[in-house]
C-alpha cells in the first residue's frame, strides 16, 4: 500500500526509477551470491573504483579525487548520449543509432580537428563541438529524411547506419590513422581535446572533464525545450500522436526531421566528448557500448532530461567502477554490462509497475466506498 | 421464477474507477425478446459479457435452464447454447461466409480413416439450407472481404445458428445499418423469436424497442432502474427512465436565413492509398446559415471529404472555395487560420492527444500564438485560464480541472472538449463528422443545440453523419452519398426518411 501510493503521486516517475534501482540491486546481489561473492564488498569496490568512497590504498600521483574526475569524464558523454536518444523519443521515435552518431561525430573531429597540430586551444576545442553538433545533425536528419520520405523505420535505418559508419570508419582509421603500436587510431592533440589533462591538484595528477559543463548545459536546454517551446510542444504533440498533430496543423514530417537532427546533434556531442575526451583514440570497427547504454539511462531517467543526469550516474558508477571491482573481488568487469541490461529490464517495466499500483488504489478506494455505503444501510 | 431460462442475480462487476454493474438481476423467458436500454456506460454491454463468459462477475450468481453455471470463458457460454453477436462484427476477411461460420466447429472427417479432412462441400450446403430456413439470405462461397456490413451481419447470426444457439445475445446490432436495413434485422430477429429462440438486444435506440421487443430492462449508471412489459411504456417515458430526467427529442429549430455562399466544392475527387476514386466528383455549396449533411452508409467516402476540406487529405481533382478564396494548396494550419473548424468522427485518434491534458488539448488551435505563446516560448496563465474559460462554458466535467489527463475523462465529456476547443475558434466553416457518435441521449441534445447555435450565429456547417434522424432533426439542405458520389441533393424538408434511406443504398432515381 505505502508503494502503490507512491507510484501513483506526484513523484510517481522518481519512485518508479527508485524501485527499479533496488531491484537491480537485488537481482546483481543473487548473481554475486550465486559466484560465491559478497555482493556488499563488490557494491562498495564500485563506488571505491569511482572516487566516491576512499580506496585503502592509492598509487603515486592519484588519489579519490583522480578517480571522481575520471568518472565525471565517463560520465559527460553518457548525460549527453541519453539526451540524444530523449530528443528522439519525445517524439516517438527510437533513435537506436546513437552509437554510429557518435562514432561518425568523433571520427570527423579526430581527423579534421584532432590530427591538425596547428590549431590553438581556443580555436581546436569549440571546433571540434562544431563538427559533433553538424556531423551528429546531419546523420540524425537523415534518418528523419529517410523515415518520412520512404517510410523507412527509423530503427531499421538507425541499424544499418551503424554498420555502414562503423566499417567505413575502421576502414579509414586502419589504412590512414592508425597507431601501430596498439592498433587503435592515433591520439588527438591535447589542444583539440575536450579534457585537460596532467591538471595538477595539490599533489594529484588530475583530467579536468570540459564535456561535463556541456552535458549539464544541454540537460537544461532539452529541458528547456520540452517544458517551455512551441517547438517541444509540438515534438511532444507528434510523438502521443501523430494524426493529431496533422489535424492541428503542425508540420509533421518537419518535426520529425527536427527532433531526429536534435538527436543527432546530440549524439554528435556525446561523440566528440567520448572520443576527444574520454577515450583520446578510436577502436576501429567498434562501436561505443555507451550508445546502447543511453537508452537504459533514458528509460531509468523517465524521460526527463535532468532525471537522465542522476540515471546516469547510476549506470557509471557500475561501468566505471567495474575496473577496480573487477580487480578486488575478483568478478569479470563484464557483469557492469550485465546490470546495465538488468537496469534496462526492470525500468521499462515502469509503466506496468505505475498501472498495477493504479489498479491497487482504486480497486481499496471502491472496496471502501461500498463499505462505507453497507456501513450507512445498517 | 421456473420459467426463466437465464436468470442473472445480483451481479456485480467493479472495473478500476467504476462499478458497472451493481447488484444487478434479471430473468429472461424462453422465446422472448429481452431489450437492455441504457445510455453509453450504463453497464448493459458489461451484463451480457458477463453472461457471454468474456467477463466473470466478481459477485451475483447466472443460472441458464435453472441450472447453475459458471462461465470461464465464451466457450463456456457457447457450450451452453449463448451466442452474441457483437458490435464489432468478429469475421476473418479473406475468407468465404461459410469457412467463417464453421471456424472453430470444421466439419472434420477422415479420409482413407487418417487423413484430416474438411468437408467444405457439405458445411457449403448446410449453410445453405440454413440460411433459407431463418430467411438470411447468403452466398456461403463469397469472400467476407467482398460483401457488405448487412450481410456480414447476417454471417454473424447463421454463426451462431450453426453452433445451435437457443440464447441470442445483440450487442446494438442497428448501428452500423441503414433504415431499410434495420427493417430486415427486426424481420430477422421476429423470425428467429417465432423459431423459438430467446433474443437478448442490446440498444439505447428506443423507437426500436418499440417494434421488436416484449420486455425491456433500463439500466442507468451500472444500477437497475426498472423492467417493463415494452406495450404498456410509451417512448418518452422509457427515454425518461433511462436518462433520469425529462428529455427533448427535437430541438427548435428556427427558420432559415441563409447568407452568401462559405464553403464551395467544385468536383472533388480524392483518391486513397490504392489509387482508387473514394470521392468521386463531389460538388456542393454551403452559404453562412446553412446546416448541410451528407448522408450515407459508413465508408462511402464521408470522412475523406471532410479530410480534403480540412487540408489533411490529397485533393486529387477539383477546387474547395472558402469564402470565395480557392483554399487547395493552403495546408492544415492555414486553411484552420482562415476559418475551418473540424470536429473528426475520431475523437482519440484524431481529434486529441489522450495522454496529455485537458488544458493542453484544448489549445491546441490557439498553442502557437499570442497570448499563448511569444517567439516560441510558451506561457502558462493563458493555457490556465482558456481552459477554465470553455471548462465552464461548455460544461466539461473533469476530475483535477485543466491537469486532468484527457484519457482519464469520458467520451462524452471527451467531445464536449472537442466541441468546445472547435466551436470557441468562431470559424465561418465548421465541419462536423458523427458528432454525437457513442454520445448518450444527454450529450446528444446538447451536441445538437450547439450545432443550431453555431447556425444561428451564421456559421455554415457541414455535418456528417450515419444517423438518419440526426440529419433529418438538423439539415436544412441535405446530399446522399454513395460509394463516393453524391446522388441527390436537395433541401431537407423536400425528401423523407426513406427517400433518404433509398439514396444511401445506390437507388439512383425512383
Amino acid at each position: 500500500m505505502f508503494l502503490s501510493r507512491r507510484l501513483t503521486g506526484k513523484y510517481a516517475s522518481l519512485w518508479v526509477s527508485l524501485l527499479a534501482i533496488l531491484m537491480t540491486l537485488a537481482a546483481a546481489s543473487i548473481l554475486l551470491l550465486a559466484m560465491g561473492k559478497n555482493p556488499l564488498i563488490a557494491f562498495r569496490s564500485f563506488l571505491q573504483g569511482c572516487g566516491m568512497i576512499p580506496k585503502e590504498n592509492y598509487g603515486g600521483g592519484s588519489g579519490m579525487l583522480t578517480d571522481l574526475l575520471d568518472f565525471l569524464n565517463y560520465l559527460a558523454p553518457l548525460i549527453l548520449a541519453s539526451l540524444a536518444f530523449i530528443a528522439a523519443f519525445k517524439a516517438g521515435l527510437f533513435n537506436i543509432g546513437i552509437a554510429g552518431q557518435m562514432l561518425l561525430a568523433g571520427f570527423t573531429a579526430t581527423v579534421l580537428v584532432g590530427y591538425n597540430k596547428g590549431l590553438s586551444a581556443v580555436v581546436a576545442k569549440p571546433l571540434v563541438l562544431l563538427i559533433g553538433l553538424l556531423v551528429g545533425g546531419m546523420t540524425g536528419a537523415l534518418i528523419g529524411w529517410l523515415k518520412y520520405r520512404f517510410n523507412i523505420h527509423e530503427v531499421v535505418s538507425t541499424i544499418m547506419l551503424n554498420y555502414i559508419i562503423s566499417y567505413l570508419t575502421g576502414f579509414f582509421i586502419n589504412n590512414n590513422y592508425v597507431d601501430m603500436m596498439t592498433r587503435n587510431s592515433k591520439v588527438c592533440s591535447p589542444d583539440s581535446r575536450l579534457t585537460l589533462t596532467n591538471i595538477m591538484i595539490g599533489d594529484l595528477k588530475c583530467k579536468i572533464p570540459l564535456g561535463l559543463i556541456i552535458a549539464i548545459l544541454i540537460a537544461l536546454l532539452v529541458s528547456f525545450l520540452f517544458r517551455k517551446t512551441v517547438l517541444g510542444f509540438e515534438i511532444k504533440a507528434v510523438g502521443q500522436n501523430r494524426r493529431c498533430s496533422e489535424y492541428t496543423g503542425i508540420r509533421v514530417n518537419r518535426t520529425i526531421l527536427l527532433s531526429m537532427g536534435l538527436s543527432g546533434a546530440i549524439a554528435g556531442l556525446a561523440g566528440v566528448a567520448y572520443y576527444l575526451g574520454y577515450t583520446n583514440t578510436i577502436i576501429p570497427k567498434t562501436l561505443p557500448g555507451m550508445g546502447y547504454d543511453s537508452i537504459s539511462v533514458a528509460l531509468l531517467g523517465s524521460g526527463a532530461p535532468i532525471g537522465s543526469i542522476f540515471a546516469a550516474i547510476v549506470v557509471s558508477v557500475f561501468q566505471q567502477g567495474a575496473n577496480y571491482m573487477s580487480s578486488t573481488v575478483g568478478v569479470a568487469k563484464e557483469i557492469a554490462s550485465l546490470i546495465t541490461g538488468i537496469l534496462l529490464l526492470f525500468a521499462s517495466c515502469g509503466n506496468y509497475m505505475k498501472y498495477k499500483a493504479a489498479r491497487k488504489m482504486q480497486l481499496a478506494e471502491d472496496l471502501r466506498r461500498t463499505e462505507g455505503k453497507e456501513a450507512k444501510a445498517l | 421464477m421456473g420459467d426463466y431460462i437465464v436468470e442473472m442475480r445480483h451481479i456485480t462487476k467493479r472495473f478500476p474507477g467504476i462499478i458497472a454493474n451493481d447488484d444487478v438481476s434479471i430473468g429472461i423467458r424462453k422465446g422472448e425478446v429481452y431489450a437492455l436500454l441504457g445510455e453509453n456506460g450504463a453497464g448493459k454491454s458489461t451484463l451480457m459479457s458477463i453472461l457471454f463468459g468474456t467477463y466473470e462477475p466478481d459477485a451475483g450468481e447466472i443460472l441458464v435452464r435453472g441450472q447453475e453455471v459458471h462461465f470461464h470463458s465464451s466457450t463456456d457460454a457457447a457450450a451452453c447454447g449463448i451466442g452474441m453477436v457483437h458490435q464489432h462484427f468478429k469475421l476473418v476477411e479473406p475468407f468465404t461466409i461459410a469457412e467463417n461460420i464453421v471456424l472453430g466447429v470444421e466439419p472434420e472427417e477422415k479420409r482413407l480413416g487418417v487423413l484430416p479432412w474438411m468437408n467444405m462441400k457439405k458445411a457449403n450446403r448446410q449453410i445453405s439450407e440454413l440460411s433459407k430456413e431463418y430467411g438470411l439470405e447468403v452466398n456461403p462461397t463469397d469472400r467476407i472481404g467482398d460483401v457488405p456490413v448487412s450481410v456480414r451481419q447476417r454471417v454473424e447470426i447463421l454463426k451462431m445458428l450453426y453452433r445451435g444457439a437457443e440464447i441470442m445475445i445483440f450487442d446494438e446490432p442497428t448501428a452500423v445499418l441503414t433504415p431499410q436495413e434495420i427493417d430486415f434485422l427486426l424481420q430477422i430477429i421476429d423470425n428467429l423469436r417465432r423459431n423459438g429462440k430467446t433474443i437478448l438486444l442490446i440498444t439505447h435506440k428506443i423507437a426500436e424497442i418499440k417494434r421488436i421487443a416484449d420486455r425491456c430492462a433500463i439500466l442507468r449508471q451500472g444500477k437497475l432502474i426498472d423492467i417493463r412489459d415494452v406495450a404498456d411504456a410509451s417512448t418518452q417515458e422509457l427515454a425518461d427512465l433511462m436518462v433520469g430526467r425529462q428529455v427533448r427529442f427535437t430541438q427548435e429549430k428556427t427558420a432559415p436565413n441563409f447568407g452568401e455562399p462559405v464553403l464551395e466544392v467544385q468536383h472533388l475527387t480524392v483518391k486513397n492509398e490504392h489509387k482508387f476514386d473514394v470521392v468521386k466528383d463531389v460538388s456542393f455549396t454551403i452559404r453562412s446559415g446553412e446546416i448541410f449533411a451528407i448522408a450515407g452508409v459508413s465508408g462511402n467516402g464521408q470522412g475523406e471529404i471532410a479530410d480534403a476540406i480540412a487540408g489533411l487529405a490529397k485533393i486529387a481533382d477539383g477546387n474547395v472555395i472558402l469564402n470565395g478564396k480557392e483554399i487547395n494548396d493552403l495546408n492544415v494550419r492555414e486553411r484552420c487560420l482562415s476559418g475551418i473548424s473540424y470536429i473528426p468522427e475520431d475523437r482519440q485518434e484524431t481529434g486529441t492527444i489522450p495522454d496529455m491534458t485537458l488544458q493542453e488539448n484544448l489549445s491546441l488551435r490557439e498553442y502557437f500564438r499570442e497570448p499563448f505563446s511569444r517567439k516560441g516560448i510558451l506561457k502558462q496563465d493563458p493555457f490556465r485560464d482558456y481552459a477554465e474559460k470553455l471548462i465552464g462554458k461548455y460544461d466539461i466535467r473533469c476530475a483535477q480541472g485543466p491537469d486532468t489527463i484527457l484519457r482519464s475523462m469520458s467520451g462524452g465529456n471527451q467531445q464536449k472538449a472537442i466541441v468546445g476547443r472547435e466551436i470557441e475558434e468562431k470559424s465561418r466553416l465548421i465541419i462536423f463528422v458523427q458528432p454525437t457518435r457513442g454520445l448518450d441521449i444527454g450529450a446528444i441534445e446538447n451536441v445538437h443545440r450547439q450545432i443550431l447555435e453555431e447556425r444561428e450565429r451564421g456559421a455554415a456547417i457541414l455535418l456528417i453523419s450515419l444517423e438518419l434522424d440526426e440529419i433529418m432533426n438538423l439539415a436544412d439542405t441535405i446530399g446522399v452519398l454513395y460509394r463516393g458520389e453524391i446522388l441527390k441533393i436537395d433541401s431537407a424538408d423536400r425528401m423523407t426518411t426513406q427517400e433518404v434511406g433509398r439514396y444511401m443504398m445506390g437507388v439512383k432515381e425512383a
